[in-house]
């Protein structure tokens, strides 16, 4: 199982959303959400929007693994 | 080089801070400290519309694990650029209310100039890269805080230098 995680305004949507889910890269999860939950996979597939595996920043094609912890991050605002 | 990195609920002494800086090394010469507020208002969207509004409270959420490790990439670059003694880079999270401290970025170094310009790429850096997400509530409700082009163009401009 992938662990899912969204923060900022991905967060809003992420309450209905399941925390984990299979799938074999950040893109295909992308995919399967679209389903359910069209206006959260219009804000991932929003350019600005990068994704993490285990908190390092990767591409969407990156092979997951059971356990690996993915993250949507939308565009920074701290500071 | 002392690097002090902190993500915490906490408010932080600026004047502590100072004084942990300017006491690094006896060849500090210089340390400049920047600290950002929280205003009492912020843009924010009004369906299609940027509006400034007056806000109640913000709210500072982030990714631990990874906004700490971006931070220490952060100052390991400005450390690479610039030859400083000792900095320091704090910030809060959670609820703060207008006039709170957010941030502080503080930087020792030999002579002012490694100093002016390390906190100003640190606090460029940090804005654009550091993965922390502002929110505000206003009469009840919250909003997400959207990304500036502002702070982007700011960080970029370290770039176009980079290779020097």
């Amino acid at each position: 199982m992938i662990n899912v995680l969204f923060f900022g305004r991905l967060g809003d949507f992420s309450k209905q959303v399941p925390s984990t889910i299979e799938a074999s890269t950040p893109a295909e999860i992308r995919e399967l959400l679209a389903a359910d939950f069209p206006d959260l996979a219009r804000e991932l597939n929003q350019p600005q929007v990068l994704v993490s595996v285990n908190k390092t920043i990767v591409g969407w094609d990156q092979p997951l693994f059971d356990g690996s912890e993915v993250a949507f991050l939308p565009p920074v605002t701290g500071g | 080089m002392t690097d002090r990195i902190r993500i915490q609920q906490q408010d932080f002494d600026l004047a502590e801070e100072y004084q942990l800086l300017r006491q690094a090394d006896s060849a500090v010469g210089a340390v400049v400290t920047f600290s950002g507020l929280v205003r009492d208002f912020e843009v924010t969207t009004e369906g299609t519309d940027l509006v400034e509004n007056s806000i109640d409270f913000l709210s500072l959420q982030h990714y631990p694990g990874m906004t700490e490790t971006l931070l220490e990439t952060i100052v390991e670059r400005a450390n690479q650029r610039w030859n400083l003694i000792a900095t320091t880079v704090i910030h809060r999270v959670g609820d703060l209310a207008p006039q709170d401290q957010i941030v502080l970025v503080g930087v020792a170094s030999q002579h002012r100039t490694d100093a002016f310009e390390a906190a100003q790429f640190l606090m460029d850096y940090l804005k654009t890269q550091a993965t922390f997400w502002k929110s505000v509530r206003r009469n009840g409700e919250q909003q997400w805080i959207e990304s500036k082009a502002s702070d982007q163009q700011a960080a970029a401009r370290w770039d176009s230098s980079d290779d020097k």
